[in-house]
């Protein structure tokens, strides 16, 4: 029955959206809680992994089966904590799209290094595009592929994606330059914008080189990961 | 502020479309600047980071040891051959290594050279060994005689044969020669008698590499091309007393500890790369070392509770670990090519490593402490 309540609001205006939302609160809470954590702990991995901060500031915990590594150092995690807090009232509110980490040389100010983490509603999950074109379908039976991962599954996505992006230093390009960081959004237009954030460009790497790495999925929520590099001259 | 006209916004719409932007999107961004990082950040030391703190040995404790050869001296023609066993230091600090065909004599004291033998050209010389008085010194030859050399008087004592195929290892144990062959035999030969051969140790199935009595003689341990590591008892010799076969590549490397008698250590080849250490009386395995490339050699220090291995590819290095901590205290590039031998000088502070790029090096990673008592 749930299910195919989602699937009718597949082929939804913009309004139906909100409807889903109130519909599967719930799950969506959960689901937008997940991507929100795994979020924070991309961006502390990511600050650690690129050297951005020194490795002393970071501490280990046991997150996802992995050690991950957390900073410790206060200035930091308040940073990170109120982007966290407005980035899951987006996420619950489902106005966002992505979420993009660039780094930026201190010096140059150029654009170095583009993580991309692509959020999409997985409220048709597989049968989005055929669902739209045959409407029929909805009125089927769910098929296999519309099971919702389990737990454990989802977990063990995840861990596989942080192996990769800690791999992935075997190919990116050292940052020889002192770097910070900015953190950016694709929110829809209707979003509440809090005084904090404001309108940017995307921060694109010209000439970048793209890596895409691996996506995961939970009950609602499509992540996936890319990084972009530019590439040693 | 005046409502922009809707033909307007539907051109915006399509400009914004064309150029591939979505209109429903804005892009934000965070705009309080990220906390600064004063500290300089070294990436390299990021990565390799343990997660537990390095206490183990802070600097000032940590012995200095010289990473640079003392002495290179050139070793032309010599057969780059793992399973040999070509070099040897006598307790008359006299150095003997074999190149090519012929067996040279180097003396630590004098500097002086000599050409001990030179066999027909279509044979080598696989194994040497020097007695332990260091008077005599043994020779294994590609064809699987063995000689027994006057180092003094420069003249062959006797050649004993009995090996089909080449002798590549050999140890002593007083007046007891133990060589081993390429078909995996093992024979002890009494050398001070007519009819030499006293046993035969048959248990290995490839080529015998690494062989070593222990000081007190009581026990032999040898390593073979077939992974195997057999530890006899001098007693009982139709049977070794143990055979481990936890090593996945030929085990050349092998050593007595100087100061706990029943502690063995056997280094793998390529394949295996680990360092094992054995009790040879219960026959555990109580420590290992995953040295990261193969191991050639093995030579304890009899003045610091240490361990020195050479390796081969991909650092052709020494490195000194300590025992039992197992804490690599330094890793000396050493050679160009594989380190294929290596031996300790009769004083112990000396290592001598010859490598498949004709160099024989003389490092002094075990010097004494100035004012310490001898060891």
């Amino acid at each position: 029955m749930e299910k195919s309540r989602t699937k009718e609001s597949s082929s939804r205006g913009d309004g139906s959206k909100k409807d889903k939302a109130n519909t599967h609160k719930l799950a969506l809470k959960g689901s937008s809680k997940m991507v929100s954590e795994f979020f924070e702990y991309s961006i502390n991995s990511i600050l650690y992994q690129r050297g951005v901060y020194p490795a002393e500031d970071f501490h280990a915990v046991k997150k996802y089966g992995l050690n991950m590594l957390v900073t410790s150092d206060d200035q930091v995690k308040a940073y990170i904590k109120k982007i966290m807090s407005q980035l899951n009232k987006w996420m619950v509110g489902q106005k966002i799209s992505k979420l993009v980490i660039v780094f930026t040389g201190k010096e140059t100010g150029d654009h170095v290094e583009r993580w991309q983490f692509d959020v999409q509603l997985n409220k048709s999950s597989k049968g989005k595009s055929s669902s739209r074109s045959a409407d029929k379908e909805n009125t089927a039976p769910a098929g296999d592929a519309e099971a919702p991962p389990s737990d454990e599954q989802i977990q063990g996505a995840i861990r596989a994606l942080f192996r990769q992006i800690t791999a992935s230093v075997t190919f990116l390009p050292e940052l020889t330059e002192p770097c910070t960081f900015n953190v950016l959004v694709y929110a829809d237009a209707d979003s509440e914008v809090p005084v904090e954030w404001g309108d940017s460009d995307a921060k694109e790497i010209d000439g970048g080189e793209k890596v895409k790495l691996r996506s995961f999925s939970t009950t609602n929520h499509r992540v996936d990961t890319m990084v972009s590099y530019k590439l040693d001259d | 502020y005046t409502k922009p006209a809707p033909e307007k916004l539907a051109y915006e719409s399509s400009i914004a479309k064309a150029c591939g932007v979505n209109p429903q999107t804005r892009i934000l961004a965070f705009k309080p600047a990220a906390p600064e990082s004063n500290k300089p950040i070294d990436l390299r030391s990021q990565y390799n980071r343990p997660l537990k703190p390095a206490n183990s040995l802070s600097a000032q404790f940590r012995r200095r040891i010289l990473t640079s050869p003392e002495r290179v001296l050139d070793a032309p023609n010599i057969v780059d051959d793992y399973y040999l066993n070509v070099l040897d230091w006598s307790c008359n600090n006299q150095v003997a290594i074999g190149l090519g065909s012929s067996v040279y004599v180097w003396s630590a004291e004098s500097g002086g050279v000599s050409s001990l033998l030179e066999t027909s050209p279509e044979q080598h010389v696989s194994s040497l060994k020097w007695s332990n008085d260091g008077a005599f010194v043994s020779v294994g030859l590609s064809t699987g005689e063995v000689q027994i050399w006057d180092v003094e008087d420069q003249q062959k004592v006797r050649s004993m044969f009995g090996h089909e195929t080449r002798v590549g290892v050999m140890a002593w144990n007083k007046h007891l020669l133990t060589t081993g062959a390429r078909n995996g035999w093992m024979f002890n030969h009494d050398v001070r008698i007519a009819n030499h051969k006293t046993a035969t140790l048959d248990c290995h199935t490839g080529e015998i590499c690494g062989l070593d009595w222990r000081s007190d003689g009581s026990q032999l341990a040898a390593g073979g091309n077939d992974n195997l590591v057999s530890i006899w008892d001098a007693r009982a010799l139709n049977a070794p007393k143990f055979q481990k076969t936890n090593h996945t590549a030929a085990v050349k490397a092998l050593s007595w500890c100087p100061w706990t008698h029943n502690l063995l250590a056997t280094g793998g080849g390529s394949h295996d790369r680990h360092i094992h250490f054995w009790n040879t009386t219960t026959g555990a395995r109580v420590n290992s070392i995953d040295t990261g490339s193969q191991v050639t050699s093995l030579n304890w220090s009899t003045q610091y509770k240490e361990i020195a291995s050479t390796s081969g590819f991909p650092d052709n290095s020494i490195s000194v670990w300590s025992y039992p901590s197992l804490v690599k205290n330094i890793e000396i590039p050493a050679h160009e090519s594989r380190v294929l031998h290596s031996c300790l000088s009769p004083d112990g502070q000396t290592l001598a490593t010859a490598a498949a790029d004709e160099s024989l090096k003389f490092w002094k990673i075990f010097e004494k402490k100035p004012g310490s008592a001898s060891g």
